[in-house]
């Protein structure tokens, strides 16, 4: 890290993303939204490219798997990674990564699940004495198949169960009970169709974790003046385009000065002043509010003597405060300057 | 000029070399005729994690061979020497072996390899005589090699085996006994299991209170034809109805009886020097009309033995609840820490395990005793 910083010629931001597949398409549809369109280089096998109008961004085009071994090993900045990979491929994600923002898109669950010709199998507890008379009487341990072997592992410990051996599998794992080659599963599934299929059931209380795709920061790479003002840019876009996603304006003109109102609408809907604190003598008023709380909001200021009230989406909606880039940057450690 | 002082030959320096800490725990155990043995250092990974759970996975440095086969660095020595063992044309018979060398356990923060020294015996039929002389030996090497002495700690899986057959214990929970009192859990929190999810099937339970094998698995067999499943993976319909059996016996009222429960706790209360057990664990045996028979007597003899060997017997510390996690350490267990450690770490660990040899796949028991001492463990580090 000291050597880029010494000689000040820091290398550029690396931003690592899916290099194929719906994951790609996704992610440069998140990023597009925020207005940082993905600029791949010459052609789609380029795996190199840039964003359009932000400077000394490298945009890295990767396998997932190895998108977070970029992230653990510091040479990629930020990237886009299902939780699933990260949790199960880096031992110390809280003291080594920052989870940005959740994507919204790559939506799916690790559970544990066993035939279902098991009725006598409901819960976690079920299995841990399933699996230890199964030791008793055969002297052999029960088998999990399963590619997530430091999931598994941690999840049946916090959930006392010990007598079953991981085999790894590295495809079509939810075949494995079937072909004889281990009595459950742990795996990834969106809809339960898959398991549904092989005659797998999840078990009740056995979702190891709830993925998706997700921005994150690694607090390992180099992070000079150059690559945190870059990580400043990206996040303020993204912060402005998610809030604006979720939030609406709501514009209306009060009979009575409105600095009252604003406060109450705060206090009652969450909602701000779409220009901060600036309040017009007049009642004029112009609210940011979340999606969800729009419609009370309206009625409420109806009830307050508007006679009038229109609600518009947003683009976008910078703030002074960027919370995204200030939670990462509290954890770059001062000394990568 | 001629020097006025002689200047030490080459002889003399090897001859001074001072021995390293685990050099003179070796000695020890060269001393007692345990023969020097240095098994491989790579072993398949599914050995060690047949034995121990997936638990020690994250502490094996993996591996793989050509063909795809996980391996590991031993983590630990008693395996790879009893593997060697079965391995070579003394299987079956006595054998006594001594090791020095790394062991490699991935440790956060930590070197990831450390060095161990211990001993094993195989074979003999004068158990608690080997028992006494493994633990003793070990002891006094731990000594040897840091210098000061360590604080031991003695359980027998023999005595609480012979409780639970007293006691007639039904199977399903003397498993969950043997496991949840290894782990260090108490009675109430062993019994008072989280509900599980066939109890919440009242009438299938209800159904087969007074169903047999052969009632249950016809309608274990009849549900699962109604649900339309075909394949029974991994357990036989039999299997299922048996687990239904038991859950249906075990549905009505407390686990097992109130005073069986009282006589568990006041076995698993009972502490103190090994004569001082002996005498509590006598009392216990005579209140409760428990037939803990040989299991007694041989604790009394193995503790015998003990004073013989010149331990003082008043510094031993036993435990009723003292048993280890692994199931093939089938009697005697023992541990130690050296007081004057940083952190008192277990520095000394053995016990009986003749339910091993067969669990490494030799056709019959073998028995065996062991201990290893973990060397940075001691006060002086190993001299590290």
């Amino acid at each position: 890290m000291g050597a880029h910083s010494d000689n000040g010629a820091e290398g550029p931001f690396v931003l690592a993303v899916p290099s194929k597949g719906r994951l790609q398409e996704a992610a440069a549809a998140f990023f597009a939204r925020a207005g940082l369109e993905l600029v791949q280089g010459r052609g789609v096998r380029d795996y190199r490219g840039a964003i359009a109008g932000v400077a000394g961004v490298e945009v890295a085009y990767v396998s997932s798997a190895e998108i977070v071994g970029q992230l653990a090993a510091g040479v990629a900045h930020f990237g886009v990674a299902g939780e699933d990979l990260v949790r199960e491929k880096v031992p110390d994600v809280e003291a080594r990564f920052e989870l940005l923002s959740p994507l919204g898109f790559g939506h799916a669950n690790i559970v544990v699940a066993a035939p279902r010709a098991w009725i006598d199998v409901r819960t976690m507890a079920d299995l841990d004495d399933v699996a230890s008379a199964y030791r008793a009487r055969r002297g052999e341990r029960m088998r999990v198949a399963t590619k997530y072997v430091n999931l598994t592992r941690r999840f049946f410990a916090e959930h006392g169960v010990a007598d079953y051996r991981i085999v790894e599998s590295l495809g079509a794992t939810e075949g494995a009970p079937a072909s004889g080659s281990a009595e459950l599963i742990v795996d990834i599934t969106t809809t339960g169709a898959t398991l549904a299929a092989n005659a797998l059931k999840p078990l009740d209380d056995g979702v190891i974790l709830r993925s998706q795709a997700t921005l994150i920061a690694s607090l390992t790479a180099p992070w000079g003046p150059n690559t945190r003002s870059a990580a400043r840019d990206i996040l303020a876009r993204i912060a402005a385009s998610e809030e604006a996603l979720e939030s609406r304006e709501v514009r209306a003109r009060l009979p009575s000065p409105a600095h009252l109102a604003v406060e109450a609408a705060y206090e009652r809907f969450g909602a701000v002043s779409a220009t901060g604190e600036d309040v017009d003598p007049h009642g004029f008023l112009a609210l940011h509010c979340a999606r969800d709380k729009v419609a009370e909001l309206a009625g409420w200021l109806l009830e307050k003597g508007a006679e009038r009230v229109s609600v518009a989406a947003l683009e976008q909606t910078f703030d002074a405060r960027n919370a995204l880039y200030e939670a990462l940057e509290k954890r770059i450690r001062p000394d990568s300057v | 000029m001629t020097p006025t002082v002689d200047a030490p030959t080459p002889t003399d320096i090897v001859s001074q070399a001072p021995r390293s800490a685990g050099e003179r725990a070796l000695d020890h155990f060269l001393a007692a005729g345990f023969e020097r043995t240095e098994p491989p250092i790579l072993h398949p990974a599914a050995v060690f994690l047949d034995m121990s759970g997936e638990e020690v996975r994250r502490r094996l440095f993996l591996t793989a061979d050509a063909t795809g086969q996980e391996l590991c660095l031993r983590p630990e020595y008693t395996i790879p020497v009893c593997r060697a063992y079965l391995a070579s044309d003394k299987a079956g018979w006595v054998a006594e072996y001594s090791y020095l060398g790394p062991v490699f356990r991935a440790r956060a923060g930590q070197g990831g390899e450390q060095t161990q020294t211990g001993l094993e015996s195989f074979g003999r039929k004068d158990a608690e005589a080997a028992d006494a002389e493994v633990f003793t030996l070990s002891l006094e090497a731990a000594t040897a090699a840091g210098g000061g002495a360590l604080a031991a700690r003695v359980g027998d899986a023999g005595l609480f085996e012979a409780v639970l057959e007293s006691l007639e214990i039904p199977t399903p929970w003397r498993r969950r006994l043997r496991r949840g009192v290894a782990r260090g859990r108490g009675l109430d929190a062993i019994f008072n299991r989280p509900s599980q999810g066939a109890l919440a099937q009242p009438g299938v339970l209800a159904a087969l209170e007074s169903a047999d094998h052969a009632g249950a698995k016809a309608l274990v067999e009849d549900l699962l034809a109604i649900a339309g499943i075909e394949t029974v993976g991994g357990r036989s319909a039999g299997e299922i109805a048996d687990r239904f059996l038991e859950q249906a016996s075990l549905r009505s009222g407390e686990p097992i009886e109130a005073e069986k429960r009282a006589v568990l706790d006041a076995f698993l209360s009972i502490s103190g020097d090994p004569d001082q057990a002996a005498v509590a664990l006598r009392g216990l045996a005579d209140s409760a009309k428990l037939d803990l028979g040989s299991a007694l007597d041989a604790f009394e003899v193995r503790t015998g033995f003990i004073a013989a060997r010149g331990a003082r017997i008043e510094d031993i510390r036993f435990s009723a609840a003292f048993v280890r996690d692994f199931d093939y350490y089938t009697g005697f267990v023992f541990e130690a820490h050296d007081p004057e450690a940083p952190g008192a770490r277990t520095a000394l660990a053995g016990g009986r395990y003749d339910g091993l040899a067969r669990r490494l796949g030799s056709a019959r028991d073998v028995p065996a005793v062991g201990a290893a001492i973990t060397l940075d463990r001691l006060a002086n580090g190993g001299d590290r």
